[in-house]
């Protein structure tokens, strides 16, 4: 897990950003195509890794909240076409994101709790 | 089926109007084909943009309240029907996606015009950065859309939109009718530029939908 690091912890969410590595499971993956996030909803169990990766030829971001109300848990810049970043989830919740130069990108995360 | 509706729709429009000089195309294409079509309608989309553009721009600038209303309205009308016209072929997620990627440059244009009818410098130059920048946006969708679309040179014949329009506004703001009505078909011509490479290049992508 190398390349990676702690960007915030606020709010009972733990994150955890970074390029994106080999891993032994499968990573959730959300692809940034056609300036959409696809799919637009994902959902997962606590402690899962989800990896964004832009396949458009223009920065997008992977940013927390919404346009009008900024949660500042994440910002992932993923450049250009081909860039690739994680987060993790480890707390429940419904964590909702925007893409900060294309405001009508709009997409939604669903962390369930994991089995005891 | 929507593709279907549109662009016959399109086509159908653009009959009424066969005296349109700046549609004329440049390669022998029967008219009825769907390649035809497509491009037709097209065509005839993003020449009524400019129009309508012109219009809505025309009144803000004349400080005519209603008259801008009822054209900016027709305006987004026509923002709609483009977007569907991309969705009936890349789908109704590219659709959703493109209707507020192109309503953002037509408020740039909405800032550069107020900026000039406020004789804020500033506000002009701003407006203009941002329809600069957008071009990059605008080249960098359908590229990804379509393979055959470069973004340097999408993202070129958006930015002479932008300057052809541009100029159409300013003509308008001098109160010269002359200059502004050839500015605004000279913009309106130049769509031509956008919509046969387009179309062109929807056709290469899927010449079983669009034969001809």
């Amino acid at each position: 897990m190398s390349a990676r690091e702690v960007i915030g912890a606020g709010s009972g969410l733990a994150v955890v950003v970074g390029a994106l590595v080999a891993s032994a499971a499968p990573i959730p993956a959300v692809d940034i195509q056609l300036f959409q996030f696809q799919p637009g909803a994902v959902e997962v169990k606590a402690g899962t890794t989800i990896a964004w990766t832009n396949r458009d030829d223009i920065e997008h971001t992977v940013t927390s909240g919404d346009p009008e109300h900024r949660t500042g848990r994440f910002d992932l810049r993923l450049p250009g076409r081909g860039t690739s970043m994680t987060i993790s989830f480890s707390e429940p919740g419904v964590y909702h994101y925007f893409c900060d130069r294309h405001p009508s990108m709009r997409g939604e995360i669903r962390v369930n709790p994991s089995e005891p | 089926m929507a593709s279907v509706v549109v662009l016959t729709g399109c086509t159908q429009s653009m009959a009424q109007a066969p005296g349109h000089g700046a549609m004329a195309s440049p390669t022998a294409m029967t008219s009825g084909t769907k390649a035809a079509q497509l491009r037709a309608g097209l065509n005839n989309l993003f020449s009524e943009h400019v129009y309508l553009a012109g219009a809505a721009t025309n009144a803000a600038l004349g400080g005519r309240e209603a008259e801008f209303k009822a054209a900016a309205g027709a305006l987004d009308a026509n923002s709609v029907a483009i977007s569907k016209a991309i969705g009936s072929v890349y789908g109704e997620g590219a659709e959703k996606a493109f209707l507020p990627l192109w309503r953002r440059h037509i408020g740039f244009v909405v800032d550069y015009t107020v900026g000039v009818a406020s004789n804020d410098k500033g506000k002009q130059d701003k407006a203009v950065g941002d329809l600069v920048n957008y071009t990059q946006d605008f080249g960098a969708f359908l590229s990804a859309a379509n393979p055959n679309l470069p973004k340097s040179v999408v993202a070129d014949l958006v930015k002479h939109h932008v300057v052809t329009l541009k100029d159409v506004i300013d003509a308008q703001a001098s109160k010269d009718p002359g200059r502004a009505y050839t500015a605004l078909r000279s913009a309106a011509g130049h769509m031509q530029m956008i919509a046969d490479p387009l179309a062109e290049a929807i056709v290469k992508q899927f010449p079983d939908k669009f034969a001809g």
